[in-house]
């Protein structure tokens, strides 16, 4: 579904991410490892159109996709979330969610200030699609809280809602797990089986290893910007330049 | 599906009742008003208008811009203009005031797509005084700094009180807020405020950020321009010197003190600003201290305002960026 060749990105002299390569299929969880500063993100900003790759080609459905801007990116099923949090914190969860449906919200500018009706039932449908996946995540009690004051637990939930609500068929998630405490990983880890389970293209950036060894079907490891390994989880425990990575000794 | 549960159903017929009460309760208003308080009144309802307007940027978009005193003269400026020397009737030109505002508003949105926070407050503050310079120096134009008298309006032969001026704020007051409210309960209100909270969150949603700063802008121009549109029938004269910083600051501190991102608060601050110096008349010097005092306040102890607070005590008060499906 996803098919990233030979992408390398330069800052100003400084390798980010240097010749990688691979595919994510629909259906799968694939997970990128890494220490810091490995170009995980950088990679991730790369696919999404928030900075453009000096070389190399990113497919999606064997459309190229560099050089679109994120948005664009946005309208063709590529979904993500956000290290450090991107949850709008201002907004309540149910209008967090309802931000993920902008392109699929078939309101006019003057349809909207207007109150006309065709632009009214677009409006409706959307709160009730955003209504249906908090509902099937769980997270449809908390629809008027602030989303500021959630957990983070909540609050990686309500931007995962977001993220999907659209119906996005790959979705990238960026260190999802970090804050969250052990019960509420695990239930993340179940919520990204499951939605591998519906034909999404899972991405994932993580650290935490029950979480990654869990749900992954395959880990990919960067460092300095390139790939050091690329296989199912049981065996990245095995190898030698993973060790050295990470560790710093084989 | 009910999901928002019956409570929130009662809230929002309170609120429908409410709204309706009140509209009722102003239109028999004048009846019971002296000539000079329905003056103050109608100023009220121009910076009603004044307030939403720049709310709209200010408070839902979240950028600092300070244009809006700008986008007021201008809408002032191109209604008594298109009176003065095109003798065009007031309806007409009020509409031309409103577009002007708009374009002026949009024109304004472009430097917010390359610059924020400070560097953007200044940019549109320059505007301001640009605007300014223009009306004292294109004076063949303008009337330059002595400003100029907007002709009397005359309706089926007679000429406009400022009773009937109050009907025909009204109804511009209650036109401008249906349509901002209607507007921020859609997807472009709910992609003003992921934009002020977090930019790149909201361009991996799919909001194309700069059409929809622009869009934000243009309608913050367009109903401050009807507020000037107002404001040139209010007094009969428009004048430079009216649209200057102290204009500029005065408005900020009716959003401030009326509540950022809250549209009754925009209502509330405006009618307490505007209040406020007329019932402090008698206490010279006064005016100054009551109005620091308020804003030293109201910053320090409810940080959104009037609206704010009242949004935290009161359901009814809950502004919520889209529209509940009401066959749930």
């Amino acid at each position: 579904m996803l098919d990233v060749e030979n992408m390398t990105v330069r800052f100003a002299g400084l390798t980010a991410v240097s010749e990688l390569s691979f595919s994510v299929r629909a259906g799968e969880v694939f997970t990128i490892m890494g220490p810091n500063g490995a170009g995980k993100t950088t990679a991730f900003n790369a696919i999404g159109g928030f900075i453009r790759p000096s070389e190399g080609a990113v497919h999606f459905d064997g459309k190229e996709i560099v050089g679109m801007p994120p948005e664009k990116i946005a309208g063709l099923g590529i979904r993500r979330t956000f290290q450090n949090n991107g949850i709008l914190r201002e907004m309540t969860a149910l209008e967090n969610v309802l931000t993920g449906l902008e392109l699929d919200t078939a309101s006019s500018f003057v349809g909207a200030l207007t109150g006309w009706p065709k632009s009214g039932r677009a409006e409706r449908e959307s709160v009730r699609r955003a209504r249906t996946i908090m509902k099937e995540m769980e997270i449809v009690d908390l629809e008027d809280r602030i989303a500021g004051d959630l957990s983070f637990g909540q609050q990686r939930l309500v931007e995962i809602a977001r993220a999907l609500v659209a119906g996005a068929r790959l979705i990238m998630l960026d260190e999802p797990a970090v804050g969250l405490a052990p019960s509420e990983r695990g239930h993340l880890g179940q919520v990204l089986r499951q939605l591998a389970d519906t034909g999404i293209a899972v991405l994932l950036i993580d650290h935490v290893q029950d979480l990654v060894m869990a749900v992954s079907n395959q880990v990919l490891v960067l460092n300095y910007g390139k790939k050091i390994a690329q296989c199912p989880p049981a065996e990245i425990r095995q190898n030698r330049d993973v060790l050295e990575a990470y560790l710093g000794y084989a | 599906m009910t999901p928002a549960g019956p409570s929130a159903h009662r809230v929002r017929k309170q609120r429908r009742y409410g709204l309706i009460a009140l509209l009722v309760l102003l239109c028999l208003l004048p009846l019971v008003l002296n000539d000079y308080v329905q003056f103050v009144i109608n100023t009220m309802l121009v910076y009603c208008l004044v307030a939403v307007g720049f709310n709209v940027v200010i408070g839902y978009l979240g950028q600092l811009a300070f244009a809006n005193a700008a986008f007021f003269g201008v809408g002032a400026y191109a209604t008594g203009l298109s009176m003065v020397h095109f003798g065009l009737p007031y309806p007409v030109a009020m509409l031309i005031g409103t577009c002007a505002g708009g374009i002026v508003g949009g024109a304004v949105g472009l430097p917010a797509l390359r610059v924020k926070g400070y560097y953007l407050a200044i940019i549109t503050l320059a505007v301001g005084e640009l605007m300014r310079w223009f009306y004292v120096h294109l004076d063949n134009i303008t009337y330059g700094s002595g400003g100029f008298n907007v002709p009397n309006i005359h309706v089926f032969g007679t000429t406009l009180t400022d009773r009937g001026k109050y009907y025909v704020f009204l109804a511009a007051v209650v036109l401008g807020i249906t349509s901002t409210s209607l507007l921020l309960r859609s997807r472009f209100g709910r992609a003003f405020a992921a934009i002020r909270t977090n930019e790149l969150a909201a361009a991996s949603l799919g909001i194309a950020v700069n059409r929809t700063k622009v869009i934000a802008f243009a309608w913050s121009g367009l109903i401050v321009g009807l507020a000037g549109a107002l404001y040139a029938a209010l007094n009969g004269r428009v004048s430079p010197d009216t649209f200057g910083l102290s204009q500029m600051l005065m408005q900020f501190a009716i959003v401030v003190i009326g509540g950022l991102g809250s549209l009754a608060g925009s209502v509330i601050g405006a009618v307490v600003l505007t209040a406020a110096p007329e019932l402090l008349r008698d206490f010279p010097g006064f005016e100054e201290i009551v109005f620091s005092l308020l804003l030293i306040g109201v910053l320090f102890f409810m940080p959104k305002g009037i609206g704010g607070l009242l949004a935290r005590k009161f359901p009814l008060f809950r502004e919520r960026l889209y529209r509940e499906p009401t066959d749930a």
